[in-house]
């Protein structure tokens, strides 16, 4: 029996080799060209690897970074430095220290020392800029672009200021450029298909989802922002290799439009899409500057020098592809995941998990030794003033299954923000297993072993069933093997599998849901939070949800915690039940005690549910 | 005690013109959830068209410059904007920056990649005497005009029925579309009043520097992008005080720094804000926008 997978071995072999093929393509024709054609195509690939960097940090983490190009000055300047003759060094850069003068590397180990200056610069400048915002990233990174020009351009001693460099030895050629944009794609898609790649575009899908099964978005963030860095960098160090001179706006506004344009018009999801991004716009370029300069197509280019036609043509086709087109040209899809391509090659594009594997009890709770419950003790919210909780206890132990009713208003989603760390509360503490874990994350709390659901499915509409749920698994800092294992099982209990292979976003909404508890369930907790999981399900998906809760209880032995306004779910399904009221425990007790109850009738069953029962 | 006195005076009027720009880039932000990298562009045509009318009545010119800023806002509020209304926050800023680069470019490609100079009037570089302090005529029209923007936005927003509209479409755009207000209209009115804002910094700018060139918006846009990040995303207020926290540090600095670190001035300003985020990721008067909302 063949494991389960994400994609097919043709669809993940056309993934990687389709790009390569095309940087191939790129460089053969180039090799004949003349000397100036030559040199254009060796920047074009070096553009290429510098898109390739941008697609690993917006392309994955879905947040648009307008400082990479930053990364490029720097690895440019890093090469320059290590590589310029002795001479020209002492002209150019008087106070560049003797070791860096003195080294005269060739172009080789210049480039990796350059990589991984670039890359350590943007894991610096990381650290602080990953914490800001979503909505900040993008100004923040802007600033760091100008606040690297504004030091580059006026740091005279060290590189030659606003002048710039010249005289740098011309090493890179056609070949070395396209090798190491090979090496870019396939570290991109390594990337992209990691257990840490997956984490971030499950932060890209819905944020606090991702959350919610313990990603840390920070952390993810920071580790695509080095990588992409780092591969920005090993482009600008080609580029000045290949152009011989270097000034502070070689990369600077005009050469962050170009690259972001590509990147965009290819469709920034894929690693496909930033290869035929860069080659498209750069044909593209060179015809605009052909009619330009009037005369022949390929004259010779340079990065950052974009008189008018050019540029605005650039930034009508960045445009247009903004309103008409904003997945790109490749729909945001990896070579192997086209359609065409589907339908010519292998017929099952993956081939479906085992239907039949073993129960839930395989990947029982972590840590299920661990004696205790959630407990919530004396919990208060107040929003603006008005009071959401009033002081409300509750308990929850592992094994049981505990419905939460109320009116609209009564504060249930309050209370589940509240025990899984999205809503501090104003007073009270939550303890977990004996712990106080008040104030932790909500990421901190998904490894301490609560999972959750929400009112909505928040579903990661790029990804795939299985990739949905193998995420919360990785989430947990499981590789990426076994969490495909987890992903099966549970997709198996909950009778996902045969859609599984869709991406998430076109499932209809009942098996959004149950992708929602799937994934909730895969990172294996001891305590499940459901916030109305039956909402939006038709009868008979009531009646499989009914069943799978029953079948986790019975097989999985988590604690689950139910909201849910269907009072037939309830009754079936939980030992017990609390009633919240106006942000205050109205009633505990036996589903059958609560029912009897006439100040619960009174407030939210309603006299109606009497008469029905009676009936 | 004077040398003091004069440069909290060159400090306030600097952090007016950065709030000018920060308070048309969130009018923006609050009616339709865009940063909008092109209001650096409505400021330089706005400066272009006083270098293109520079023949004219100084008041024609300045009447021009008011109108280039409305018109080139409304028109790409019409033609690019509108299209991706309902797109996220990310693919908005790109389509801005795209705007930006197309009118930044046809500015090069008409008129001159290199500055051109624009003469300005006497009177703006004089100087007025209060008591030992001298101050620049264009410090008292920068101040005056930032005090009237205030007063007449804080009017419109608190006094009328349109202000009421944008009001209601910053808190929650689709309830109030439900309610009535017209969305179109609110959008375009609030791009108009950036349009005009822009068009006001432009010309002072260009009274400040006396000349204009294809990316002198760049600047500006990153200090009021950087304004009302620090101030806290969509609040009026927020934007001023970022405004002029930044504008006043930028001066002071200018003034204090030694002598040898004067050319990095930008780069300390810049890398001020990060520090704030760091301690307060949502901005100093931080909102709502960018927390979870489950």
């Amino acid at each position: 029996m063949s494991a389960a997978r994400f994609r097919s071995r043709p669809s993940a072999v056309a993934s990687l080799l389709v790009p390569l093929a095309l940087i191939a393509i790129v460089a053969l024709a180039g090799a004949d060209g003349t000397p100036a054609f030559q040199g254009t195509v060796t920047l074009i690939l070096c553009n290429l690897i510098v898109v390739i960097g941008l697609q690993v940090f917006v392309g994955n983490s879905g947040v648009y970074s307008f400082g990479q190009l930053g990364f490029a000055t720097a690895g440019a300047y890093v090469a320059a430095f290590l590589t310029l003759p002795a001479a020209f060094a002492l002209l150019q850069t008087p106070g560049l220290p003797h070791f860096i003068v003195d080294a005269h590397l060739g172009s080789f180990p210049s480039t990796l020392i350059a990589a991984a200056v670039s890359g350590l610069l943007a894991m610096a400048i990381g650290l602080p800029l990953m914490r800001t915002s979503t909505l900040a990233i993008p100004i923040s990174t802007f600033a760091f672009l100008i606040v690297a020009y504004n030091v580059v351009a006026n740091w005279d001693r060290i590189t030659g200021g606003s002048s710039g460099l010249v005289s740098i030895p011309t090493t890179t050629g056609v070949e070395s450029a396209a090798l190491w944009a090979g090496a870019a794609v396939i570290a991109a898609l390594a990337y992209k298909w990691s257990a840490s790649g997956y984490r971030l575009q499950a932060t890209r899908e819905d944020e606090v989802a991702a959350r919610s099964i313990g990603v840390g978005v920070m952390r993810e963030r920071l580790i695509a922002f080095g990588l992409s860095g780092m591969l920005c960098g090993v482009g600008g160090a080609l580029a000045v290799h290949q152009s011989g001179v270097l000034n502070p706006t070689t990369f600077y506004f005009g050469a962050t439009v170009t690259t972001m344009t590509m990147l965009v018009v290819g469709g920034a999801r894929s690693v496909f899409g930033a290869v035929i991004g860069a080659i498209a716009i750069s044909t593209v370029n060179e015809l605009l500057r052909g009619v330009e300069n009037g005369a022949s197509l390929f004259g010779s280019i340079s990065i950052g020098e974009a008189p008018g036609l050019a540029a605005i043509g650039l930034g009508l086709i960045l445009l247009a592809t903004m309103i008409a087109m904003p997945n790109g040209l490749s729909d945001g899809r990896e070579a192997g995941e086209l359609r065409w391509l589907r339908r010519l090659g292998s017929k099952g594009a993956v081939p479906p998990p085992r239907a039949h594997g073993p129960g839930l009890a395989a990947i029982p709770p972590r840590d299920r030794s661990a004696k205790g419950a959630l407990r919530a003790e004396r919990v208060s919210v107040a929003f603006a003033g008005l009071r959401v909780l009033k002081e409300v206890d509750l308990s929850l132990e592992p094994g049981e299954a505990l419905g939460l009713i109320g009116p609209n208003g009564a504060g249930k989603t309050t209370l589940v923000n509240v025990l899984s760390g999205f809503q501090a509360p104003d007073s009270g503490s939550v303890w977990l297993d004996g712990v106080d874990v008040t104030g932790r994350t909500p990421a901190r709390l998904a490894h301490d072993g609560l999972g959750r659901t929400f009112q909505a499915a928040l579903p990661f509409p790029h990804l795939s069933g299985l990739e949905s749920v193998a995420v919360g698994a990785m989430g947990m800092g499981i590789g990426r093997r076994r969490a495909v294992e987890v992903a099966a099982i549970v997709l198996g209990r909950l009778n996902l599998l045969d859609r599984s292979t869709q991406p998430a976003g076109s499932l209809p909404p009942g098996s959004q849901r149950l992708l929602g508890i799937a994934r909730a369930l895969a990172i294996q907790p001891r305590y499940l939070l459901l916030d109305e999981p039956a909402a939006g399900l038709n009868e008979a998906e009531c009646a499989e949800l009914v069943a799978i809760l029953r079948n986790v209880l019975k097989d999985f032995g988590c604690g689950i915690m139910l909201i849910e306004h269907d009072m037939s779910i309830v009754m079936e399904l939980c030992s017990r039940v609390q009633v919240l009221d106006d942000g205050m425990t109205l009633r505990v007790g036996t589903p059958d005690e609560v029912q009897a109850d006439p100040a619960v009738v009174q407030s939210y069953l309603g006299s109606s549910f009497l008469a029905a029962a009676d009936a | 005690m004077t040398e003091l006195g004069q440069n909290l005076i060159d400090a306030l009027a600097l952090g007016s013109l950065y709030a000018l720009i920060a308070i048309g880039i969130t009018l923006v932000y609050t009616v339709m959830g865009m940063m909008n990298f092109a209001h650096g562009e409505f400021i330089m045509l706005a400066a272009y068209a006083l270098y293109v009318f520079a023949g004219l009545p100084f008041g024609a010119a300045l009447a021009a410059a008011l109108l280039t800023g409305i018109a080139i806002a409304l028109l790409a509020e019409r033609v690019a904007f509108r299209p991706v209304r309902s797109a996220d926050l990310s693919a908005q800023l790109v389509t801005s920056l795209a705007v930006a680069a197309i009118l930044q470019n046809v500015v090069t490609a008409t008129v001159d990649a290199r500055a051109q100079s624009v003469e300005t009037p006497a009177v703006l570089s004089e100087s007025t005497s209060i008591g030992s302090i001298s101050v620049p005529n264009l410090e008292f029209v920068t101040l005056a005009l930032t005090a009237i923007v205030l007063g007449g936005l804080g009017w419109l927003l608190y006094r009328t029925r349109t202000g009421l509209a944008m009001r209601a479409a910053a808190e929650n755009f689709d309830m109030a579309r439900l309610l009535g207000v017209r969305a179109d209209r609110v959008i375009a009115i609030a791009f108009a009043i950036s349009g005009a804002l822009a068009a006001a910094v432009g010309v002072l700018i260009v009274m400040q520097t006396g000349q204009v060139t294809p990316t002198m918006g760049l600047t500006p846009v990153l200090v009021g992008f950087v304004a009302v990040v620090i101030g806290g995303f969509g609040r009026m207020v927020g934007a001023v005080v970022g405004g002029l926290l930044l504008g006043i540090l930028s001066s002071l600095l200018g003034v204090y720094l030694p002598e040898g670190l004067v050319p990095f001035r930008d780069a300390i300003v810049f890398t001020f804000p990060v520090l704030i985020l760091i301690v307060r990721p949502h901005g100093l008067l931080g909102g709502e926008i960018g927390k979870a909302r489950v």
